[in-house]
Order: structure tokens, then C-alpha cells, then sequence
């Protein structure tokens, strides 16, 4: 039994359909990437798991049962826009947050104050949020939506605004919650981090799911369509190739187009025919390309 | 659910008190209300000089211009001088200047003395139309450089009164039983009586000290109640904005129950504004006991156990349910609105119901307790606690009247309860321009409170 089961849940708004019939599911310990556009429903699509909105049609399970008050406290969010109080002391909001989540004061003090010593800045314990920095508030928001150890978290574009160490340390910090059991819907644009982070993927385009299932899976139906190439001295005739689209000149050698994987090889060929092959592989579809890809052919 | 109810509550309470705001504001109103309860005692103190005798010069005739024995310049000063020095803190001296022979002379004299400073003015003394005594009294004239010198003619002529009036005694064979008699001034006493058995005053007639308690009361509960709505209610709204603009809410509505946060907050609020009031009443009582105080106090004849308790509690009652009346109202709208810059427009019509009830009451009723707008005000929901208050404590509106109101009154609160919760659950979540009743109600039908 997956802790999270969505099932065909429907959004409409007015005469928008904001979300028109997702499923999907998240097991323990997994982070389930949720992609899409602006607007492409992503955020109405976690605010009806996170019960803030119903969905119109369909339901949504959480540990085998459906929505309910209990439910909702045991989840834990990370919202896009950030949710905090800016006057009012650090460790009163977040204690007060994890009250209202049924957490004593005291195990939620405890808890808190190893955050704060995990993300290195225990000195924020008695400070105002507004004294903060926005990535410091960002660790603070965080702390919010796991203060209570929640079994499912729902994370709306979790490290937006973060400096590069900051987005290391909660990266970290989410994979050590996904190693330890917990459920993670995650959205994002940065497809870098989908790719290191998730094992299942939906991309949302225009409020439908168009593309869904094993991140590995989906890489595989997407043709290997780039070469890259890299050699010592020049390669002549690489256009002449059958299969091969385009040849763009790099740094230290080339990068190819081709239509089928087959093209492949009279490349390599034709370079160590020339000259020596530093490096040569055929390149995996990134997700970059598989989204633009996606979202772009539903264009047209 | 009644344990968050509670944290909420708490958060409310802590967050408040510990806002630098709101402590200074405490302190400022505080401030305030000590200065004004101690103002009369300060402006003696720095009066204090003005307080001696103010000097009026009279010409010393030798000559009895006036014709009569009883009546001349030198007795009516004399007795001037007897009736002011006999007073504990006398108002005027009458000094004399002697003859120089000319009027014009006289006159130089007496002005050359107002310009040194020496008196204020002087006074004269003239054969009156009524003629001499004993048919006739001298007309006064009062001669100084300030315009309409109030302060001196009238102590003039109360004290020429009293002059008169004994004068005029000595003359007369009158006994000292028959004087006293007719001076002892008459006291017309009042007592309010009823003639059915109302629910304000329970049938009992009440003296004056007590009626004037009813009235003091009443004012004390609609300006109280004016106060809670306009400052609190505006402190509920702008929380609950502020709550949702920075996106709080988001996090809060997954953890707590609309409801339970909403009147959570608003119970929390009741708190801070209550302790705010016993702040305030705490500082004026305070005032009021400081020894240099207790005179005005006493003066007004101010006797807390002359309050009716029957009163305190329906003004009670009234005062609590007018309070969560509008405070729903505020945290409904407080909900609908996406930024704090729009607060103040949108919460205008609830403030400006708020304030017809209570001017009406203040500058209507008060006086007037009895009239049709009054009565029609005590049913009518967002009025009742205003009007109701001020006809039980001044008119005497049958049990029934009073039961209608409060039933109707605590109806409207469970509806307006029931409403706002919902208004919240969907408002809260809107964010952009401000919603369409229409957008709301679609709103609204999409979320289960």
C-alpha cells in the first residue's frame, strides 16, 4: 500500500479545467517529481493532495484512507511562495506550527533546535524572521514542513531562491528524509534536480498529464539523438554520414544530431579513421530535452 | 480541535503583547488617560496666582450721590467686601479710591490705576430708575478694558444679590425663623418610578445617585463596545490579511480547521482587548484614588455600589455578543482581501454601521431613550447592543423586548459565525483582486467547512 494514492482527481474553475484527471502514486521512501509549465496545474494539483482545495471528481488516499482532518496534519509542506510570519520570533512560529500539527511543545522545541544545528545557524533560534535572509528563511520554511516528522511531505518548488551550497544542503537534507522512509511530492522547473532525485515523474502540460511513469523508463522511449564527440585533431565528412542531422564545432571536439542510433557508429569510425577519439558517447535524452520536447509537440 | 483551538488562542494572545505596537499604544492611551484625569488638578496648580481676590476699585463719595441712607457707595462696598471676605476663597476686593474733586479727575485716577495693575476695573453706582430706598436700588455699572469679563459680573451680581436681599431683610420686621425660611434655597429631588415591571429596573424607583450611575454605565458600555469593534475588529481583519498575504494561511489551513483558526483568533483578540480595557480602567481607578484626586471624585458623587447588577449584566451580555457579531464580520471581510493596503476600504461598511449604531445611541439616545428609532434600533441585529444597552439603563423595555433582541441577536451571531467561517475557508485562498459575491459563492460551494 503506497502512503500516497491519486487517483483521476479533476479541477475545474469556472470554465477552465485547471487539472483534468492525473493519477499517480508514491511509495515509501520515494520522491514523485510533478512537472509542468507555468500554469500547467502543478500547484492546484498539491494544494488538492495538501486538501487545501477538493478535487471536483476523484480521490486521493493517503495511507490507504481517504481525506480527513487527521490526515491533512500529518502532512508536511513546503509552500512555493514562502509562509511565515515576519515579526514574529523563529522559534515561536515553528513551535506554534507543530503544535497546531498535534506535537507537544517539547519534543517540537527538540526537534527544532536540532534543525536549526543541522542547517548550522542555531542562532536563529530567538531571531525574527524578517531579520533573516530569504535563503535563511527558506531553511526556516523547511524546518516548518518537517518539524513534525511528517510521512508524506509536499514540496512546491523547494529551493527556488537558494544559493548553490544552500540548494546542496537541502538537497541533502531531502534525500535524507526520502532515505529514511518518508513520501515526497516534489515540484520544480530545475529538471537537474528532478534527475537526481526522483525515481517517477509526471509532466503536466495544459492541465493534463502528458507524460508519466519510471523517470529511467521515459528516458528509454525517447530516441538517443546526440553524439558527442571528442578527438585530437579535425574530422572531415562527419555531414556526409547518413543519419546525421547536424554537426555543431566544440571546444575540444564535436557534438551531433542524428535521427536513428545506428548513425552512430560510421561516426565513430570515420573519426578514429582521422584521427584519435578522446571521448565518445551516445547521449542519454536529458530530461531538459524530453520536457521542451514534450511540452512543445503538444503545441502544435 | 479544542487543543488547537487553544494554541491558536495562545499564538493570538502571545504575539500581540509581545508587538512593540500594540505595547506602545497601550502606553500612550494610559498616558493620556492620566493626563486627563489629572488635568483639573495641574491647570490649579499652575492657576494658583490668579486664584487671590481680583481687586475693583469704587470711587469713596463723600457726597451721597444716591439720596439714601441704605444705599450709597461706601455701604453697598462695604457690604460687598463683608459678603466676599465671609466666602472661603473670595472671588473680588473692593478697593477705594478717594474723590478729586472732577469726574474727570475720578476717571484719570481709576484708569491710571487699572493701567499700574493696581484693579481690574472699578465699579459705579447710579441713581436707578426704580428711584431711592426703600422702592429702589442703584443701577451698577461695571467699567474694565476686557471685553464681556463674565467671571467679574457675575460674581458681582450674586454677591450685589445676596447684599440686596439682606439689606432689604434688616429693613423689614421680619423673625430670623421667617429669614432663614425664605432664604434656604428649595432642593427638588428626583426618583424614577415604573409603572410596569420591566426587565432594566426591575420595578424599583432609583434615586438620582443611582440614575446618574445608569447613565454613566451606559455611556461607559457603548463607548467600551465602540472601542472593541473599532480596534479590535480592525486588529482581527488585519491579522487575517496579513496572515493570508504572506502565505501563512497556506500552511495554517492544513494544520488547523478554518473555523477553529478563525475564532481562535477572534477569542484571542477578545483576550488582548480585554486586557487592554482593565489596563485602562486600572489606570483611571488609579488616578481617580490619587489623594489630589479624591475631591472631583467625591464632587461628582460617584458610588460604584450604586450600579444596578441587573444592568451590568444585560450591558454585559449586549457587550459580548455585539462584540462577536462584528468580529466575525471583520475576520470575514479580513479574509476576502489579498493585502493589507485594501483592508481599510473594504472593512468601511462594517466600520461605518458600527458607527450609525453608536451615534444614534450617544447623540439620540442618551437623551432621548424612548423614541421609535430607539425601539426599532434594539431589535436590529448590529444595533441591538448599542440601543438595548441604552434603553434598559435609561428607559424601561418590557423582559420580552429584551429576550427578542438577545434571541435575534444570537441568531444572527450563529448565522454570521457560520457565514464568515465559510467567506474565510474560500477567501482565504483567493488571492488577486478582490472577489464577486458570484466567484465567492462558487468559492464557497467548493469547500466543505
Amino acid at each position: 500500500m503506497n502512503p500516497l494514492k491519486v487517483d483521476r482527481i479533476f479541477k475545474q474553475y469556472g470554465d477552465k479545467t485547471a487539472v483534468n484527471g492525473i493519477s499517480f502514486e508514491v511509495g515509501e521512501g520515494e520522491i514523485y517529481g510533478l512537472l509542468g509549465g507555468n500554469g500547467a496545474g502543478k500547484t492546484t494539483t498539491m494544494r488538492m493532495v495538501l486538501g487545501l482545495i477538493y478535487p471536483d471528481g476523484g480521490s486521493i488516499q493517503y495511507h490507504g484512507k481517504p481525506y480527513s482532518a487527521e490526515q491533512l496534519r500529518g502532512l508536511g509542506y513546503l509552500p512555493e511562495e514562502r509562509g511565515l510570519y515576519a515579526k514574529v520570533k523563529v522559534s515561536d512560529q515553528i513551535l506554534y506550527l507543530a503544535q497546531l500539527r498535534g506535537m507537544s511543545r517539547k519534543d517540537a522545541d527538540a526537534n527544532l533546535k536540532r534543525w536549526l544545528d543541522r542547517f548550522g545557524v542555531p542562532e536563529y533560534y530567538g531571531k525574527r524572521v524578517e531579520e533573516l535572509s530569504k535563503g535563511n528563511q527558506q531553511k526556516i520554511q523547511f524546518i516548518a514542513a518537517v518539524i513534525h516528522q511528517p510521512k508524506i511531505i509536499i514540496m512546491d518548488e523547494a529551493f527556488s531562491g537558494l544559493d548553490p551550497v544552500n540548494v546542496e544542503l537541502l538537497k541533502g537534507t531531502v534525500k535524507e528524509l526520502r532515505d529514511s522512509g518518508t513520501t515526497i511530492l516534489f515540484s520544480t522547473h530545475r529538471m537537474e534536480h528532478v534527475e537526481e532525485l526522483c525515481r517517477n515523474i509526471t509532466i503536466l502540460h495544459k492541465s493534463n498529464p502528458v507524460l508519466q511513469g519510471n523517470l529511467k523508463a521515459i528516458k528509454k522511449q525517447f530516441p538517443r539523438e546526440r553524439v558527442k564527440l571528442h578527438t585530437d585533431g579535425d574530422v572531415s565528412g562527419l555531414e556526409a554520414i547518413g543519419g546525421v542531422l547536424r554537426v555543431d564545432r566544440r571546444e575540444n571536439g564535436y557534438e551531433l544530431l542524428i535521427d536513428r542510433e545506428e548513425a552512430a557508429r560510421p561516426i565513430l569510425e570515420l573519426a578514429l579513421a582521422q584521427t584519435n577519439v578522446q571521448r565518445f558517447e551516445v547521449m542519454e535524452p536529458t530530461l531538459n530535452e524530453i520536457f521542451i520536447k514534450t511540452v512543445g509537440e503538444s503545441h502544435e | 480541535m479544542s487543543n488547537s483551538f487553544w494554541t491558536v488562542v495562545g499564538f493570538t494572545v502571545r504575539n500581540k503583547f509581545r508587538g512593540k505596537a500594540f505595547v506602545i499604544t497601550t502606553l500612550v492611551i494610559a498616558l493620556i488617560l492620566s493626563i486627563g484625569i489629572n488635568l483639573p488638578y495641574i491647570i490649579q496648580k499652575f492657576s494658583s496666582d490668579d486664584n487671590e481676590a481680583v481687586s475693583i476699585g469704587y470711587l469713596q463719595k463723600t457726597e451721597d450721590m444716591l439720596k439714601s441712607s441704605t444705599f450709597n457707595n461706601a455701604t453697598l462696598a462695604q457690604a460687598l467686601n463683608k459678603h466676599f471676605e465671609a466666602s472661603p476663597e473670595p472671588a473680588l476686593k473692593l478697593v477705594p479710591f478717594q474723590e478729586t474733586g472732577t469726574p474727570q479727575g475720578d476717571e484719570k485716577a481709576l484708569k491710571q490705576a487699572i493701567d499700574d495693575g493696581k484693579i481690574k476695573g472699578y465699579i459705579e453706582f447710579q441713581a436707578g430708575a426704580t428711584g431711592a430706598f426703600p422702592d429702589g436700588f442703584p443701577d451698577v455699572v461695571y467699567k474694565s478694558e476686557k471685553l464681556m469679563d463674565t467671571n467679574v459680573t457675575e460674581s458681582l451680581a450674586g454677591a450685589l444679590q445676596a447684599v440686596k436681599t439682606e439689606m432689604v431683610l434688616q429693613d423689614s420686621n421680619l423673625s430670623q425663623a421667617k429669614r432663614d425660611l425664605l432664604l434656604a434655597q428649595v432642593d427638588v429631588q428626583t426618583l424614577q418610578i415604573t409603572t410596569t415591571a420591566g426587565a432594566g429596573n426591575v420595578g424599583e424607583g432609583k434615586t438620582s445617585s443611582e440614575q446618574a450611575m445608569d447613565m454613566g454605565l451606559v455611556y461607559v458600555i457603548l463607548i467600551l463596545l465602540v472601542m472593541a469593534i473599532m480596534v479590535t475588529g480592525q486588529m482581527i481583519a488585519s491579522e487575517i490579511t496579513a496572515e493570508k498575504s504572506s502565505r501563512v494561511m497556506e500552511i495554517l489551513i492544513t494544520s488547523v480547521a478554518p473555523v477553529t483558526s478563525m475564532f481562535g483568533k477572534i477569542f484571542g483578540m477578545f483576550l488582548v482587548g480585554l486586557a487592554q480595557m482593565l489596563v485602562f480602567v486600572g489606570v483611571i481607578l488609579l488616578n481617580m484614588a490619587l489623594p489630589h484626586n479624591r475631591e472631583p471624585l467625591a464632587d461628582l458623587n460617584i458610588r460604584l455600589a450604586d450600579i444596578d447588577p441587573v444592568l451590568l449584566v444585560y450591558a454585559l451580555v449586549f457587550y459580548l455578543m455585539g462584540y462577536f457579531l462584528f468580529a466575525t464580520l471583520f475576520a470575514a471581510v479580513g479574509s476576502l482581501v489579498s493585502r493589507t493596503e485594501d483592508l481599510g476600504q473594504a472593512v468601511m461598511p462594517i466600520t461605518v454601521v458600527s458607527l450609525i449604531g453608536f451615534y444614534v445611541c450617544m447623540f439620540g439616545g442618551l437623551s432621548n431613550p424612548d423614541t421609535t428609532v430607539m425601539k426599532v434600533f434594539s431589535f436590529i441585529p448590529l444595533f441591538s447592543p448599542y440601543a438595548m444597552v441604552v434603553r434598559l439603563g435609561l428607559a424601561n423595555p418590557a423582559a420580552w423586548e429584551v429576550w427578542v433582541s438577545i434571541g435575534l441577536l444570537l441568531i444572527t451571531i450563529l448565522v454570521a459565525g457560520w457565514l464568515s467561517a465559510r467567506i474565510y475557508r474560500a477567501g482565504v485562498l483567493m488571492y488577486g483582486k478582490r472577489p464577486t459575491i458570484k466567484e465567492l459563492r462558487k468559492a464557497m460551494k467548493a469547500y466543505k467547512v
